[in-house]
C-alpha cells in the first residue's frame, strides 16, 4: 500500500453533532446497527453500558457524552463503531459512519487550537480531503483517559471505604 | 551439548521429581505412626529408587548422592537392621528438604547446587550405628502376602465358621511356556474346594503374565493342606507348592510382606514412580488454557442451548403442528442434552482430589506441633472430594492459616490438657465432603475454644470497636470479630502465628472464589471452622430477578431464602428499613437503590425480597419481580469497565440480551458504607 512516495492513512470517517471525524481503520474492527444496550450502574454517564456481541460482553460509550457535545437522538443511521486498542475494545455511538478513505499522510496537520469544542488533546491532527475537513481522534487517548478516570474513581472510593 | 538434550526432559523430570517427594514426605510423616508398615516402608524405598535413578540420569549428582543414602536407611529399616525411631523420621525428613532444594535449585536453572555433605553425613551415622537389629521380615519368599481390614474380617469370619485358610505358595517350573495358563487351572482346581480371597500378584496381572515364577494365595476351604498340595500338584509344570495355615491375631508379620522390588531394585529400577501393584488410570498431561479455552466453548454452547430452545417456543407460538418444527425441537432437546454432559465432562477434567492440597499438611503440623510442644493426632478425611482447579489454587493458603492456629491457639499443652481431664493428644480433624452443590471443608480441633467475650475485650483493646458496641455485640457477632484485620486473641506472639494478621486474610481468600467460613466454638470444648465453596466458578447457578426493567443475577450459593413482604410489615430503626422474619430483624433494601439507580420499587401489595446471607450478615434486597433459576456463564465486563462495585460480572441470556451478575459481597460491604453515612447526616 505505501507505493513509492505516498504513505496512506485509511480512515473510517463517520458524523457526530454535525462533524466529520475519522479514525485509522485498523482500529475499527466491525461496525454494527444500535442495539439494546443494558447499562451499568456506578460507571461514568458517557459509559452506555454493556452489548453482546457474538457471545462477547462489549463496553459501549456515547462519543457525544465522552466530549461534551449536545446529545443527538438515535436514528436509523446511528451505529455502534466497534475499535479495538491494545487489551481493550469499546464500542463507540456515532451519528452515522459515512465511508473509507484513503488519505496522504501529508495532508494531515496538527489540529488547530480550538475546533468544534473537542478538547485538542483527544486530536490526532486535520485532514484534508477535497473541500471537506475530517478531525482524526487519537483513539488512545480517548480510551485511555477513560481508564484513567476510572481509576482515579476506584481510588476515591477505596478512600472513602477507609 | 548435554544442557541442549536434556532441556526437554527438564519439565517432566521436575515433575516426576515433585511427585516424589511429594509421596515421600506424606509416607515418612506416615511411617512414623505406623512404623511397623512393610508396605509404606517399601513405598518409601520405591520413591526414593526412583528418585536416585532419574537425578542421576540427569546428571544431577547431588540429587543422587542424597537419595543414595537414603536408599541405605531405607533399606536397613525395610531389612529390619534399622528400627524406626524419631530421629532417623527426623533425619530423612531434613534428607527430604533439602533434596527439594536442590529442585528448586534444578528449577531455577542453577543446577543442583547445594550443600549435601552435612545431611549425607547424618544418614551415615545413622546406617553405621544401627545395631539395634530389629528382624522384621521373616519370609524371604518374593511374593508373599499382607491382608487388609477387610480381607482380615473375611478370614477371621471364615475361620469361626470352621473353615481352614491358608497360605499357597505356588511356584512354577522355570521356563514354563504358559504361565497364565497354568495359574488359571491353579485358581479353577481349587474352586472346586473352596474360596481364593486374595492373590499376590492380582489376578488381572496372572492374566497378564505379569509375574516372575512364583505367586501366592490366601485361600479359605474345609479341605486340609496335603489334599490342597496334591490337587495343585496335579496340575504340570509346578515346582513346588508351599502351604502353610494364616494365623491372624494382630500379628501381621506372620504374613510379612517382603518387598515387591527386590533389594537389588526389581520393578522400581524401570523408573516410573507408579507402585506397580496399584491400578493407574490412563493420563495425558494437558495445558490448563487448553481446558479453559473449552470450558469457555461450552459456556457459548450453554447459552446457544437457552436461546435455540427459546426460538423453538417463539415458533411453535407462531406455527402449529409443522413437521419441521418437530424436528427441530427433536434437535434442540438433542443439542440440549450433550451441551449437559459435554459441560459436565469438561467440569469433570477440571477437577482434582482436595488431596493435592491436603497432601502437605500431616508433614506441616507435624513439624508446627513440635515447635509449638504439643502432642496432635493429625487426621485427614475426604482426600478424593473433588474440586475445580481455580478453586483448588485459592483454598491453600487460608486452609493453612485455620491449621496453624489450631495447633498454636486451639491445642493446649499437653500438661494443660490432662489438668483439664482430657487426652494428652489433640485432636485435629480435616475433612472435606460434597454436600449438594459445594464442597464443604471442616477443620475441627479439641482443644480450648475460644471465649467470646475475650474476643471482644481484646476488641475493644485494640480499638476496633468501642466499649458500648461490643456490649449490643451477640456470641455470633463477637466470633465474627475474629475475622476483623488487626485482631489476634492470642496472648503471645509466636512463630507461628498470633501476629493478627491471618483470619482477615482468611475470609477474603474464600470470598473471593465466592465461599462462606463459619465458626463454631464450644470454651473448653474446641473450635470448628466451616468452608463452603461452589463446585466450580466459570458456571454458575443463579436467581435471577427484574429491576427498573433490567435482569440481574444472584449467585444462588448466596440465596438464602425469597420471601413476600406487604408494606405493612416494613418498619424502620434508625432510618433503615427491616422487617422481622421468624422473630430476626432483616434489614431491607430496594435493590435499585443498593446498585445506586434512580427509582423506587413499584407500589404492590407484596414485595418480592431475596434474602441472602453473607458470613453471619443476612439483608434482604426488595425487588421488581422474580424470574427463575438458570445457569450462567460468567464473564467479565473488561479491562475498560473494571472492577464495579456490587458487580460480578456479566452474562447473556437465551434471548441474547446481557444480565448483570450481583457480587454479593460487595453490594453489602458497599451497602454498609452507605448506612453509616446516612446515620452520620
Amino acid at each position: 500500500m505505501a507505493t513509492e512516495t505516498t504513505v496512506e492513512v485509511q480512515l473510517v470517517v463517520f458524523q457526530l453533532a454535525g462533524e466529520t471525524y475519522g479514525v485509522d481503520i485498523n482500529h475499527v474492527q466491525e461496525i454494527i446497527r444500535m442495539q439494546s444496550i443494558t447499562q451499568i450502574p456506578r460507571t461514568p454517564a458517557f459509559i452506555e453500558g454493556v452489548i453482546n456481541l457474538r457471545g462477547r460482553i462489549i463496553p459501549v460509550i456515547d462519543l457525544h457524552k465522552r466530549f461534551d457535545l449536545p446529545t443527538a437522538e438515535i436514528t436509523n443511521n446511528t451505529r455502534i463503531m466497534v475499535v479495538e486498542l491494545g487489551r481493550v475494545t469499546v464500542g463507540m455511538i456515532v451519528d452515522s459512519v459515512s465511508e473509507v478513505l484513503r488519505l496522504p499522510a501529508t495532508s494531515i496537520e496538527p489540529p488547530p487550537p480550538m475546533i468544534s469544542g473537542i478538547d485538542v488533546a483527544y486530536l490526532k491532527g486535520v485532514g484534508k480531503w477535497e473541500e471537506r475537513l475530517i478531525i482524526l481522534l487519537d483513539l488512545d487517548r480517548v480510551l485511555q483517559e477513560s481508564e484513567q478516570r476510572q481509576l482515579q474513581q476506584e481510588i476515591a472510593a477505596g478512600v472513602e471505604t477507609r | 551439548m548435554r544442557d541442549l538434550d536434556m532441556s526437554q526432559y527438564l519439565g517432566i523430570f521436575l515433575d516426576e521429581a515433585e511427585e516424589q517427594l511429594q509421596q515421600l514426605d506424606e509416607a515418612i510423616v506416615k511411617l512414623e505412626q505406623t512404623p511397623e508398615d512393610l508396605d509404606l516402608l517399601n513405598t518409601i524405598f520405591r520413591a526414593a529408587h526412583t528418585l536416585k535413578g532419574s537425578s542421576a540420569s540427569m546428571g544431577f549428582n547431588h540429587l543422587a548422592t542424597l537419595t543414595h543414602r537414603m536408599e541405605s536407611v531405607l533399606d536397613a529399616l525395610r531389612q529390619g537392621k534399622l528400627a524406626v525411631s524419631r530421629e532417623i523420621i527426623d533425619i530423612l525428613l531434613a534428607s527430604l528438604d533439602r533434596l527439594r532444594v536442590l529442585k528448586d535449585s534444578v528449577a531455577s536453572g542453577n543446577g543442583d547446587e547445594g550443600e549435601v555433605g552435612d545431611v549425607v553425613g547424618r544418614l551415615e551415622a545413622v546406617l553405621s550405628g544401627g545395631s539395634a537389629a530389629k528382624p522384621q521380615v521373616k519370609d524371604s519368599s518374593t511374593a508373599a502376602l499382607t491382608l487388609d481390614d477387610v480381607e482380615q474380617n473375611v478370614v477371621r469370619a471364615a475361620q469361626v465358621k470352621g473353615f481352614h485358610v491358608y497360605e499357597i505358595r505356588v511356584q512354577l517350573e522355570e521356563g514354563c511356556q504358559m504361565k497364565s495358563a497354568r495359574a488359571y487351572l491353579v485358581f479353577n482346581n481349587l474352586k472346586d474346594v473352596g474360596e481364593v480371597i486374595k492373590s499376590v500378584p492380582h489376578t488381572q496381572e496372572l492374566e497378564a503374565e505379569k509375574f516372575d515364577d512364583t505367586f501366592t494365595l490366601a485361600f479359605v476351604s474345609r479341605e486340609d493342606a496335603d489334599t490342597l498340595a496334591n490337587i495343585v500338584k496335579s496340575i504340570s509344570e509346578i515346582k513346588a507348592v508351599a502351604i502353610k495355615p494364616i494365623i491372624l491375631e494382630e500379628d501381621r508379620t506372620e504374613a510379612a510382606a517382603a518387598p515387591v522390588a527386590g533389594p537389588e531394585g526389581g520393578p522400581a529400577a524401570r523408573g516410573n514412580g507408579q507402585p506397580a501393584e496399584h491400578h493407574t488410570s490412563q493420563t495425558v498431561r494437558v495445558d490448563v488454557q487448553r481446558l479453559e479455552n473449552l470450558m469457555n466453548l461450552v459456556g457459548e454452547l450453554v447459552i446457544d442451548r437457552t436461546r435455540l430452545a427459546e426460538v423453538g417456543n417463539g415458533l411453535k407460538a407462531l406455527l402449529d403442528n409443522e413437521d419441521l418444527l418437530e424436528t427441530l425441537e427433536e434437535v434442540s432437546l438433542h443439542i440440549g442434552r450433550i451441551t449437559s454432559d459435554l459441560q459436565e465432562e469438561i467440569m469433570k477434567a477440571r477437577m482434582f482430589p482436595i488431596d493435592q492440597v491436603f497432601n502437605r499438611f500431616p508433614r506441616m503440623v507435624r513439624d508446627l506441633a513440635r515447635k509449638a510442644g504439643k502432642e496432635i493426632d493429625f487426621i485427614v478425611e475426604g482426600r478424593e472430594t473433588e474440586l475445580d482447579r481455580t478453586v483448588i489454587e485459592e483454598i491453600g493458603d487460608p486452609l493453612i492459616h485455620l491449621l496453624r492456629n489450631a495447633i498454636d491457639h486451639g491445642i493446649e499443652e499437653p500438661a494443660a490438657r490432662l489438668q483439664a481431664g482430657k487426652a494428652r493428644y489433640g485432636t485435629v480433624r480435616l475433612r472435606a465432603f460434597h454436600q449438594e452443590n459445594q464442597i464443604v471443608i471442616t477443620v475441627e480441633d479439641d482443644g480450648a475454644g475460644m471465649d467470646p467475650e475475650k474476643i471482644k475485650s481484646k476488641a475493644v483493646a485494640s480499638g476496633l470497636l468501642s466499649r458500648e458496641a461490643a456490649a449490643r455485640l451477640g456470641l455470633r457477632e463477637a466470633l465474627d470479630l475474629i475475622f476483623l484485620p488487626g485482631l489476634s486473641t492470642s496472648d503471645k506472639i509466636t512463630d507461628v502465628s498470633g501476629r493478627g494478621v491471618g483470619m482477615d486474610i482468611v475470609r477474603n481468600h474464600i470470598e473471593k472464589i465466592n465461599g462462606t467460613i463459619d465458626i463454631r466454638t464450644t470454651p473448653g470444648k474446641g473450635t470448628c471452622f466451616t468452608i463452603k465453596l461452589p463446585l466450580t466458578l466459570a458456571i454458575n447457578r443463579s436467581l435471577l430477578v427484574q429491576v427498573g426493567g433490567r435482569v440481574y443475577a444472584f449467585p444462588l450459593a448466596n440465596v438464602v431464602e425469597i420471601i413476600d413482604v406487604t408494606p405493612a410489615a416494613i418498619q424502620h430503626v434508625h432510618r433503615q428499613q427491616v422487617v422481622v422474619v421468624r422473630g430476626r430483624v432483616l434489614p431491607l433494601i430496594y435493590l435499585g437503590q443498593a446498585l445506586g439507580l434512580k427509582g423506587a420499587p413499584p407500589a404492590a401489595d407484596n414485595y418480592a425480597v431475596v434474602i441472602v446471607g453473607l458470613a453471619e450478615k443476612q439483608i434482604g434486597f426488595i425487588v421488581d419481580s422474580l424470574i427463575g433459576e438458570q445457569e450462567i456463564v460468567i464473564k467479565s465486563l473488561g479491562n475498560f469497565i473494571g472492577k464495579i462495585p456490587g458487580l460480578a460480572g456479566a452474562t447473556i441470556m437465551g434471548d441474547g440480551s446481557v444480565a448483570l451478575i450481583l457480587d454479593v459481597r460487595s453490594l453489602v460491604g458497599h451497602l454498609g458504607v452507605e448506612a453509616n453515612r446516612e446515620l452520620a447526616s
